[in-house]
């Protein structure tokens, strides 16, 4: 390519990358409409295309309402379109979690659990299953499973925030060690508490490998204005992160409030981590591989990243969550096994592929 | 006009002082070299004025406008930073990377527009970087990779440009390139550069002053004739060292000489009869191993004669294309009485400095050990209707030890030196009737007194 096409082809930039918005959008619907056919009761699309739409204002004068059964209409609506939503908004937070801390960080090595929001969140969780069971208060219309998880990943990600501060500054180095210190510190709590809770052990296993069985309209609406609203509000910074990737010095002799703008994105992707894995539980490898892989096809810049990276998680953690659903029969495989199956060699293989080293 | 002044600067890292009361000034088209050795403050004085660390004392002012009073992106209008080396985190193309310097002019929402992409270009076929373009930064070479630097500097369009030691890890061809393009822009888009620089003779050549630092304070500031001497850096670097006008840029340059090894015992003198460069080599290799070294009779200007200059070896010389006098014969004969051995090198013998061989045969006759170095046949370089052939076979009948290659001649001295008396050559004690035939170039001793 001649240096002139290469300028061309900046100036067009903006249209692309909407284009390339567009069209990703386009795609996630269609998977999720492909997505809301898989399952155990067959259900034809015509039958799905009716059942949405009849829930769309102005357009449902136009369909029939009794030309679907009332029991295939609740599969739909009420079993798999919000387990389909849940796995979207869980993949787009993720995945765009994994963009922000990759990005703050400087490395692509970075996921949405490294500040141990996964660990935190399995802690309260196990916590609220062995003692509040009994209390088994509904608070705000979320079950007191999910808060108590919400609140162990954001406190744990705080913990690691206040212990790396020297100052008022927060080195990176610092982070990412404290990080996995409290990771593992907190996973040998979770043994011994593990060790105790008997019975209740399966259902704590299921929940920390990760699913989407017991999704609820509810807990969509709670957690999908979080997400939503943190990337958007992350969306604020990506020119910044770009300039963040050549050091804190070179970003702040760019114009970079580099200590803000990190609080800020911590902040907000740690919000957004905890928010859906109260939800899902731990699901691995969406927020590590996911913008990896978008931006070995769409290139680095943060401004493209992150919103594809969002639309890119989404449309793969309803794949494998439909495949999690129908792989092995009846019984259903939990979702993180199959992104960490899915996700593991391909990794490998990028790894492998592209030998160059990364640094902090 | 824009101004930069450092005012009373003073950094510390808790109790420890890293630069103490600086005050500066630059104007347009400056270009400033930093020296100092490590742990001087050279890279702390470039913190303070990038903004990156706010001194505990005293300001920057740009502009009168106090920078630390000033946004970040606002400060980024004016000037910008070429870091020591760009560790950058993602496989973003060179023109990525450039575009990033516009950021300072954009708005937060911005897209680059046309007239960034101008900006861009242009500060890309500046650094002759614009066919690397769509390259990942990454995978381009140091060279290419500063100058990359340099175009997302420009791109800022900045009236102030700070370098921080960027030669770093470069070639000497990328050296001067990156040098080359520098000083053009200082000139002619009047910037103000300051650069952190460890080669002196890169000062020399490309900046118009310089500031010196040593132990946290400045030491010299201004024009580099004033900056650059021998006595600076010696008082600086605790390197001795000759400072010269280049014949070819006009510019100072500096020979630093490998520092003296006090710690040898004074050994006994040596005398060179040498020329044309065949006793530089020798003459470098004794004095290291502690020897006393003199030499004679040397045309000025001959090679061996700036050599001997350089060590601050004592010479008997003779004006240049001239042959030896009478005169100078017995002032080297003096010279020669002084020394424990005497050292004949391969030089090509004519009737000029045939005198030089009849003085090594009779310094032979007295007891002097002598060492002939037999590198090139005499038959070769003997240009007298074979005298100085016939010289050479007696200096061998009256027992010259005859040496094939220079290199062995430290290691037989050094095997037998102990064996022979002491020398008690010292520049005072050269008999008052020879002290005008006699140049001796100072000591530094004599130098300090």
């Amino acid at each position: 390519m001649s240096v002139d096409e290469v300028q061309k082809k900046y100036s067009k930039r903006p249209y692309r990358w909407k284009l390339i918005l567009l069209t990703l959008v386009a795609a996630l619907v269609l998977f999720i409409i492909l997505c809301l056919n898989v399952g155990f009761a067959p259900i034809s699309f015509s039958d799905i295309i009716t059942i949405i739409g009849k829930q769309v204002p102005f357009l449902n004068q136009y369909i029939n309402p009794s030309s679907v059964s009332v029991v295939n209409e609740a599969i739909i609506l009420q079993i798999r379109l919000p387990r389909i939503l849940a796995g979207a908004i869980v993949g787009a937070g993720l995945a765009a979690a994994g963009v922000m801390y990759q990005g703050i960080f400087r490395n692509p090595m970075a996921d949405s659990y490294l500040l141990g929001a996964s660990a935190g969140a399995s802690f309260g969780y196990t916590l609220a299953v062995l003692y509040g069971g009994t209390l088994a208060a509904n608070i705000l219309g979320m079950g007191l499973f999910q808060i108590v998880a919400f609140l162990g990943a954001v406190l744990t990600v705080f913990l690691v925030y206040f212990m790396s501060r020297v100052g008022n500054k927060v080195p990176i180095t610092t982070l990412l060690l404290s990080g996995i210190v409290v990771n593992i510190f907190i996973l040998s709590l979770q043994t011994v508490f593990e060790l105790r809770s008997g019975q209740a052990l399966m259902g704590i296993v299921a929940w920390i490998a990760g699913g989407f069985t017991n999704i609820t309209w509810t807990s969509i609406y709670t957690v999908f204005p979080v997400v939503l609203i943190g990337t958007v509000l992350a969306y604020f910074f990506t020119k910044d992160l770009n300039l963040l990737s050549m050091g804190d010095d070179t970003a702040q002799h760019l114009g970079v409030n580099t200590e803000r703008v990190r609080q800020i994105l911590l902040l907000l992707s740690s919000l957004v981590t905890a928010a859906v894995v109260s939800i899902s539980g731990i699901i691995g490898f969406v927020g590590l591989i996911i913008p990896h892989m978008t931006r070995l096809i769409i290139g680095p810049d943060h401004r493209i990243l992150l919103p594809t990276s969002a639309i890119v998680g989404a449309i793969f953690l309803i794949l494998c969550d439909s495949l999690a659903r129908v792989a092995t029969g009846a019984s259903e495989l939990p979702v993180g096994v199959i992104t960490a199956m899915a996700g593991t060699p391909f990794f490998i293989y990028l790894l492998r592929k592209r030998k160059t080293s990364y640094s902090l | 006009m824009v101004i930069l002044s450092v005012d009373g600067v003073e950094c510390r890292y808790g109790s420890i002082k890293i630069l103490e009361n600086v005050s500066l000034t630059f104007k347009e088209g400056d270009f400033v070299g930093i020296l100092g050795p490590n742990g001087s403050g050279k890279s702390t004085l470039l913190k303070s004025i990038s903004r990156t660390l706010k001194p505990t004392k005293g300001t920057v002012l740009l502009d009168k406008a106090d920078i630390y009073a000033m946004k970040s992106v606002d400060l980024a209008k004016h000037m910008a930073i070429v870091p020591q080396e760009s560790n950058i985190g993602f496989s973003f193309t060179a023109l990525d990377i450039v575009l990033m310097g516009r950021n300072p002019h954009m708005k937060r929402f911005q897209m680059e527009s046309e007239k960034d992409m101008v900006i861009v270009r242009k500060a890309m076929k500046q650094t002759n970087t614009w066919h690397l373009a769509d390259r990942p930064i990454n995978e381009l070479s140091g060279g290419e990779k500063q100058r990359v630097v340099i175009a997302r500097a420009l791109a800022q369009e900045p009236r102030v440009l700070l370098l921080d030691e960027p030669l770093t890890h470069l070639d000497l061809i990328n050296q001067l390139e990156i040098m080359d393009l520098v000083r053009d822009l200082s000139e002619k888009e009047h910037l103000i550069v300051l650069a952190v620089l460890h080669d002196l003779n890169i000062v020399g050549r490309y900046c118009t002053s310089a500031i010196l630092l040593k132990d946290s304070c400045i030491y010299a500031a201004g024009p580099l004739d004033q900056v650059l001497t021998s006595a600076n850096i010696k008082s600086v670097f605790q390197v001795d060292a000759i400072v010269k006008k280049s014949p070819v840029t006009n510019s100072p340059y500096v020979i630093p000489l490998s520092p003296q090894k006090t710690s040898l015992e004074r050994k006994c003198a040596i005398h060179m009869i040498c020329g044309a460069g065949t006793g530089t080599l020798i003459m470098k290799a004794l004095v290291d191993e502690g020897y006393v070294v003199t030499a004679g009779v040397l045309n000025t200007l001959d090679t061996d004669y700036e050599t001997a200059e350089l060590l601050r070896i004592p010479t008997v010389t003779e004006a240049p294309f001239s042959p030896i006098t009478k005169e100078t014969k017995f002032a080297n004969l003096g010279m020669i009485n002084q020394a424990a051995i005497v050292v004949v090198t391969s030089v090509p013998f004519g009737f000029g400095n045939l005198s030089n061989l009849e003085a090594a045969l009779q310094a032979l006759k007295q007891g002097t050990r002598t060492y002939v170095i037999d590198e090139i046949p005499i038959e070769v370089r003997d240009f007298t209707n074979g005298r100085a052939a016939a010289m050479f076979a007696e200096l061998q009948k009256n027992g010259a030890i005859f040496i094939k290659h220079p290199s062995e001649l430290p290691t037989l001295v050094n095997a037998t030196h102990k064996s022979i008396e002491l020398c008690k050559l010292d520049q005072t004690e050269i008999p008052g009737h020879l002290k005008d035939a006699v140049k001796v170039v100072h000591s530094k001793k004599q130098e300090a007194k």
